[in-house]
C-alpha cells in the first residue's frame, strides 16, 4: 500500500471507474449485437412474410413462387443472404444459396417463427428463422427457411466494440483527472493544517486557526490542545528553572563567605578554587534568569506600550547612583511623547542592561537618545574604548550562551541582545562620534506585526 | 559608626554583620520588617542595608515609611531579585544604592564605606540662589519649590557654581574639580552636564558667558 493518502486515491479511483467502464463496455457490446441481432431477425422475418404471400404449391407438391424478394444479396451466390421454402417433394431456394441447403429444421411443426444460429451454407455461421406454413386446407406443410450469415454482424460488434473502447478510454482518462481533481480539492484543508502546524512549530504562541472544515476541525482542535498543553508544560518548567535560580543565590552568597573565611584561614587556594566556581554558578543563575526572562516575552500576548521618557531617566538615576556612573554626563535626548511597542519592566530590563554597561565603560559621557522611526529606536553611546568591529558578533552572540559569558564584559549586551529578540526587535552595535560604542535598537511597527 | 543590617536569611544577617564589625562598624540585625522598621525609626545609624523580601512588612514599604518620616541615613538595598525594575523600584522608594545577590563581601563593604563617606561629608546646610535651592545635606535641589532630581556629578556642578560668588567659571576648572586635576579636562562632557541641568531645572538657571565660563542667574553679578 502505498504511504501517499493523494496517490492511494488515486489509484483507487482510477482502477475503479476503469472496472466500471469495462463492465460498460462489456454490457454495451452485448446489447448492441443484441439490437443487431433482432435487427436483422426482424429483417429476415419480413422477407419470410413476403416469401409466404407470394407462396403457392403445385398439384405436384412442389412449392413455387409467384415473385422472389428483391434485394439483391438473394441472387449472388454465397452472399449470406439466403432463403428457401421446401415442402416434402420438393425445394425451391434463392440464387444465392447455390447448390447449398439449408439445415433440416429444429422443430417439425412450428408454425410460429423461430429463430437460431447454427452452421450453414458454405460453411458460414449464420442466424436462421423457420417456420412452417399451411398454404391449403388440406396441403402439405410448407417450411420457409431464412438464413443470415452472422460474421458481418461480428465485424459491426468489433467495431463497435473497438470505437467504445477509444471512447472508453478517453472517458476514463478525463474522470481519472476529475479524480485527480477531487483528491487535490479535498486534500487541501490537509496542507493548510500542514502549514499552520509548520507555523507553530516556529512559533509556540501560534494557534491553528478556527473555521476548518467539519472532518478536521477535531484534529486542529486535538492540536491546539496539545500546543497549549507543551506551552503550559514548558513555561513551568521555565519557572522551576527561574525559582531554583533565585533560590541558589542565597546558599551561593553564604558559599563565598565561607570562602572569605577559608581565605582569612590562610587557604588561598582552596579559596580561588571556590571562588572560580561561585563566579561559574553566578553567570549561570544569570544565564538562566535571562533567558527564562527572555522565554516569558515570548509567551507574552504583546501588544504593549512603554514612554520611554520617564522609564530611562528612573534608570539613569539608578545608574547614576553607581560606581561608574556616579562619574559620568548622562544626556538623555528622548521625545516626551515617545512610545515604544515593549513592556515597560522589558524596556527596563534592556535599556538598564545597555546603559549599565555603558556606563561601565564610559569615561565621561553615555548618551541615550530616542526616536519615533517605525516602532521606536533607542540609542545609547558612550565615549569609551568601544568594541573592536571584529569582535561584536562574538559578543552579541554570547545571547544564546549567556552562562559562558561569565559576569561583567558583555554579559549586559548579550542580556539586551536576547530581550530585544525577544521583544522582536533588532540592536546593531556601532562606534559612536563619541568615541565609544553605540547600540541601536530598533522595533518594528507594532501594528504591521498586529497585523500578521 | 552605626549599621543596621535587615535580612530575614539569618546565615547571610550574620555574616554581613561580622564583614561590618570587622570594618569598625557597630552592627544590629533584624530579621523581619516590623523590627526594621521601629529600630530605624528609633535609632540613629550611620547606614541600612536592608534585604527587599522580608516577613511582615516587605523592604520597599520600610524605606519608604522612613523616608516618609524624614529618616536620611543612607540605605543599601541587598536583594536576590537583580531585574531593573526592582532596582527602579528601590531607588525610587528613596535607597542610595542597590547590589543583587549573590555578592561580594568586599564589593558591599567598599559601598557602604563610600555612603557613609558621602553622608558624612554633608554639611547641614542649604544654599539658596534665586529660586534655586541646594541642600548639601541631603544632596538633593528644589527649583521654585519643586523638587529636582540630581546626580552626584551634577549636584557637585551645581554646589560648585553656587560658591563662587557670581564669578563665571570655565569648562576647564569645571572639569578640573569634578574629574580631578590628573584627569585631562573634557569640556564636551561639561557641555552635556549643562544641557542636562537646563533641561531639568529650566534653560535660565545656568548662564553661559561667552569666553569666560559658566554662572549661575541671580548669583551677585
Amino acid at each position: 500500500m502505498p504511504r501517499s493518502l493523494r496517490v492511494r486515491l488515486l489509484l483507487g479511483a482510477s482502477v475503479a471507474i476503469f472496472l466500471a467502464l469495462a463492465a460498460a463496455w462489456v454490457a454495451m457490446t452485448l446489447l448492441f449485437e443484441r439490437h443487431i441481432e433482432r435487427r436483422i431477425q426482424a429483417d429476415l422475418i419480413r422477407d419470410g412474410r413476403q416469401l409466404a404471400a407470394a407462396l403457392s404449391v403445385a398439384a405436384d407438391g412442389t412449392p413455387a413462387l409467384e415473385r422472389e424478394p428483391g434485394d439483391s444479396r438473394f441472387f449472388e451466390p454465397a452472399s449470406g443472404l439466403y432463403w428457401q421454402v421446401s415442402t416434402p417433394q420438393g425445394t425451391s431456394s434463392s440464387r444465392s444459396l447455390w447448390d447449398q441447403h439449408l439445415p433440416e429444421p429444429s422443430d417439425a411443426n412450428s408454425l410460429e417463427w423461430k429463430s437460431r444460429v447454427l452452421q450453414g451454407p458454405f460453411n458460414q455461421q449464420v442466424l436462421l428463422v423457420e417456420r412452417f406454413i399451411r398454404p391449403g386446407r388440406a396441403g402439405a406443410d410448407v417450411l420457409i427457411q431464412l438464413a443470415h450469415e452472422q460474421r458481418s454482424l461480428q465485424e459491426a460488434r468489433e467495431e463497435f466494440g473497438e470505437e467504445l473502447a477509444s471512447f472508453l478510454g478517453i472517458l476514463w482518462v478525463i474522470l481519472s483527472a476529475a479524480a485527480w481533481v477531487h483528491v487535490e480539492l479535498g486534500l487541501r484543508p490537509l496542507r493548510r493544517v500542514r502549514d499552520e502546524v509548520e507555523t507553530l512549530k516556529r512559533n509556540p504562541r501560534e494557534r491553528i486557526a478556527a473555521g476548518h472544515v467539519t472532518e478536521i476541525e477535531p484534529l486542529t482542535l486535538a492540536i491546539n490542545e496539545l500546543a497549549d498543553a507543551r506551552e503550559k508544560d514548558l513555561s513551568r518548567a521555565r519557572r522551576r528553572a527561574a525559582d531554583l535560580a533565585h533560590g541558589l543565590k542565597t546558599p551561593l552568597a553564604a558559599l563565598s563567605a565561607q570562602s572569605r573565611r577559608a581565605r582569612e584561614a590562610g587557604a588561598t587556594e582552596a579559596a580561588d578554587g571556590l571562588d572560580q566556581a561561585i563566579a561559574a554558578a553566578r553567570s549561570a543563575i544569570e544565564g538562566e534568569l535571562a533567558r527564562s526572562r527572555a522565554a516569558a516575552i515570548r509567551a507574552a500576548p504583546g501588544g504593549d506600550i512603554a514612554i520611554a521618557l520617564p522609564l530611562i531617566e528612573s534608570l539613569v538615576s539608578v545608574v547614576e547612583k553607581t560606581e561608574f556612573g556616579s562619574k559620568l554626563v548622562f544626556e538623555v535626548d528622548i521625545p516626551e511623547d515617545l512610545q515604544l511597542p515593549v513592556a515597560s519592566e522589558d524596556l527596563l530590563e534592556i535599556m538598564g542592561a545597555l546603559i549599565e554597561n555603558a556606563a561601565r565603560y564610559a569615561r565621561r559621557r553615555v548618551r541615550i537618545t530616542g526616536q519615533a522611526n517605525e516602532g521606536g529606536v533607542m540609542l545609547v553611546e558612550d565615549d569609551g574604548p568601544g568594541i573592536e568591529s571584529e569582535k561584536i558578533t562574538e559578543v552579541l552572540t554570547r545571547g544564546g550562551r549567556l552562562d559562558e559569558a561569565g559576569p561583567g564584559h558583555g554579559l549586559g549586551l548579550a542580556i539586551a541582545s536576547d530581550l530585544v529578540d525577544a521583544t522582536r526587535g533588532a540592536i546593531t552595535l556601532l562606534r559612536s562620534e563619541l568615541g565609544g560604542l553605540k547600540v541601536t535598537v530598533a522595533w518594528p511597527a507594532p501594528n504591521l506585526t498586529a497585523r500578521r | 559608626m552605626r549599621a543596621l543590617v535587615i535580612e530575614d536569611e539569618a546565615a547571610v544577617a550574620q555574616d554581613v554583620a561580622q564583614a561590618l564589625s570587622a570594618a569598625g562598624f557597630v552592627v544590629d540585625i533584624a530579621t523581619e520588617g516590623e523590627d526594621a522598621w521601629y529600630k530605624g525609626s528609633v535609632e540613629d545609624y550611620d547606614v541600612a542595608v536592608l534585604d527587599l523580601g522580608l516577613p511582615r512588612i516587605d523592604g520597599l514599604s520600610v524605606l519608604k515609611r522612613w523616608r516618609s518620616a524624614q529618616r536620611t541615613f543612607p540605605v543599601l538595598i541587598l536583594s536576590a531579585r537583580n531585574d531593573w525594575t526592582e532596582k527602579v523600584a528601590g531607588i525610587e522608594a528613596g535607597a542610595d544604592d542597590y547590589l543583587g545577590k549573590p555578592f561580594e563581601m568586599g564589593e558591599l563593604i567598599a559601598r557602604i564605606r563610600g555612603l557613609v563617606r558621602r553622608a558624612a561629608g554633608r554639611a547641614s546646610s542649604t544654599i539658596e540662589i534665586g529660586e534655586l535651592v541646594l541642600d548639601t545635606h541631603r544632596m538633593s535641589a528644589t527649583f521654585g519649590g519643586r523638587p529636582i532630581r540630581l546626580s552626584q556629578l551634577e549636584f557637585r556642578f551645581l554646589d560648585y557654581l553656587a560658591h563662587q560668588n557670581g564669578r563665571a567659571v570655565s569648562a576647564g576648572e569645571l572639569a578640573e574639580h569634578l574629574y580631578g586635576a590628573d584627569e585631562p579636562g573634557d569640556s564636551n562632557a561639561i557641555e552635556a552636564l549643562v544641557v542636562r541641568l537646563r533641561r531639568k531645572i529650566g534653560p535660565h538657571v545656568i548662564e553661559t558667558r561667552r569666553g569666560f565660563g559658566y554662572l549661575l542667574a541671580g548669583d551677585g553679578g
